[in-house]
């Protein structure tokens, strides 16, 4: 617009007056600023071939560059560089789950990632990694029959490992798998069936409360808590707990390839260290979960060491813990312990 | 009009944009402006492996270049419209585009960068600075407004978004203690 002015003044043929000062040069700035604005946009075209080019050798370089050929790996060229083993936490007492959450734990939860773990390609074995005393029959029986059910179908080696305890029903689940490895330390065993009721009749007496209860036949209100269990009861639950304990005893068996007497004298309820489960045969070694790992790794023949395919889910572990916070600081689980009905458990009470 | 043409015009006179009709060819030269900055920007992150290949991904970061500016440029005017300064907006946007020129430079730089003559982060930074002192210089002629007012503008949304996500950040790290206490 400068430029226009100056021009149209010039070319008005009217003189400027001799006082005035001449006006700037504004057309070569313009020209300038066009020139340099060329130069710019040659230099950035020259600049993007370049990158262009740079970054597609760059990306060509990495797609053809040599693959690691350490010995180690050549051993295992004819697997898959994804093959793995998944490891499932199996940690406290066993429960069925209160809820469908998929970041709850229980039993159901679990039984659904070792029917999801083992469907996947590139889980080769399972190993699970067992701290509980056991729980519920129902609970535990779940996991059992879907470790059964896994390995059934897709044929895949199933480890346990066995942390600081792995009793009762802890043992139960474990005794579906190929092969169990214990620490030395380990609690184990304690093979058996457990069904427990407080009595508070007396407290109620003490406190002038009293329960009445109107019932369709003479052991429906069996396991009450507000009176003494009858001779019959008790008969009928021994009953009860001897068929489970059979069931017990009959999946060690079945699992550990051990005679069904022999079970039975090891399955009074007694508790056995790692070491001292190794000798009784119901352990098969002795290690960590290093050394589970390997175990399964050499059970699916991919080697020792191989690739572990962890089973938590970062944003589950982040609900459940929010789940847990948001649940009145704990209140809930507290009410849910204080509600809870006597029931068969394959459980030790020793912690 | 030559993108060029209209460059050397909000150069040589960024009255121009005052005028009451739009300077000619401010419409292509922005979008194309907002074009070869994100493509140097994008080109950048490539030399750092900091983005995907593909075209698919650079029509991403030139999404959201095109939204965060769009964002942004509404903020600024709606900031300098409630203190008093008038201007329009559209315009605002487009200018912007041509302060992302600016960004084509990260191309060359992203060779000193890899050369290791430069902090790639620095060039970045720099680049970025290049950026916002174009865009105060924009607002303030667009706007009519003195310096340190278009530079408040300019700032105002990059600092809201800040404080933002300092909050966020803050929050959420109180969240997480009380999660795991």
């Amino acid at each position: 617009m400068e430029e226009q002015n100056n021009s149209g003044s010039v070319n008005s043929g009217v003189p400027p007056a001799p006082s005035s000062p001449p006006a700037p040069p504004a057309l070569p700035a313009a020209r300038g600023t066009a020139l340099w604005l060329k130069a710019v946009a040659v230099l950035y075209a020259l600049s993007l071939v370049a990158a262009f080019v740079v970054i597609n050798k760059a990306d060509a370089a990495r797609k053809t560059r040599p693959k690691d050929m350490a010995l180690s790996k050549i051993a295992g060229l004819k697997h898959s560089k994804k093959d793995a083993v998944a490891v499932i936490p199996l940690y406290g007492v066993i429960t069925q789950g209160s809820s469908s959450r998929s970041w709850d734990r229980g039993s159901q939860q679990i039984a659904k990632r070792i029917k999801t773990l083992s469907g996947k390609k590139e889980v080769k074995a399972i190993v699970l990694d067992i701290n509980s005393p056991g729980g519920s029959v129902g609970a535990v029986q779940e996991i059992y029959s879907a470790v059964l059910r896994a390995k059934a179908e897709t044929k895949k080696p199933f480890v346990a490992r066995f942390g600081d305890v792995s009793a009762s029903g802890g043992y139960y689940v474990a005794s579906a798998c190929d092969v169990i490895v214990a620490q030395p330390g380990t609690i184990t065993g304690s093979i058996g069936v457990i069904f427990s009721v407080s009595n508070f009749e007396g407290l109620m007496k003490k406190v002038g409360m009293r329960s009445e209860v109107v019932k369709s036949g003479k052991f429906k209100d069996m396991g009450s808590m507000s009176r003494e269990m009858t001779p019959d009861e008790r008969k009928l639950l021994q009953a009860m707990i001897d068929d489970s304990y059979d069931q017990f005893v009959t999946a060690v068996a079945q699992g550990r390839k051990m005679d069904v007497e022999k079970v039975k004298l090891l399955a009074d309820g007694r508790i056995y260290t790692g070491r001292q489960g190794k000798e009784a045969g119901l352990v098969d070694k002795l290690g960590d979960l290093q050394d589970a790992l390997d175990e399964a790794g050499e059970l699916a023949k991919i080697g020792k060491n191989p690739r572990v395919l962890s089973d938590s889910d970062p944003f589950e572990n982040l609900l459940s813990l929010m789940d847990t916070k948001l649940s009145l600081f704990g209140a809930s689980s507290l009410a849910e312990a204080a509600g809870a009905a006597p029931s068969l458990e394959y459980r030790w009470y020793g912690r | 009009m030559n993108p060029l043409k209209t460059i050397e015009t909000l150069v040589d006179d960024p009255a121009a944009l005052l005028a009451a009709e739009r300077p000619a060819g401010l419409g292509r030269t922005g979008l194309l402006g907002y074009a070869a900055g994100t493509l140097g920007f994008f080109l950048f992150l490539r030399f750092f492996s900091a983005v995907p290949p593909g075209a698919i991904s650079f029509l991403v970061v030139l999404g959201f270049v095109l939204a965060f500016n769009l964002f942004f440029a509404g903020l600024i005017h709606l900031f300098l419209d409630l203190t008093g300064a008038r201007g329009s907006s559209a315009r605002l946007f487009l200018a912007f585009g041509c302060s992302d020129l600016l960004l084509a430079l990260l191309v060359p730089l992203a060779f000193f960068a890899k050369l290791g003559y430069i902090n790639g982060f620095l060039a970045l930074c720099l680049c970025f600075l290049a950026v916002i002192y174009a865009r105060v210089r924009l607002v303030r002629r667009l706007y009519s407004v003195s310096a340190n007012k278009a530079l408040l503008a300019v700032w105002l949304p990059y600092a809201g978004l800040s404080a933002v996500l300092f909050t966020a950040f803050a929050y959420s790290i109180a969240w997480l203690v009380w999660l795991v206490l």
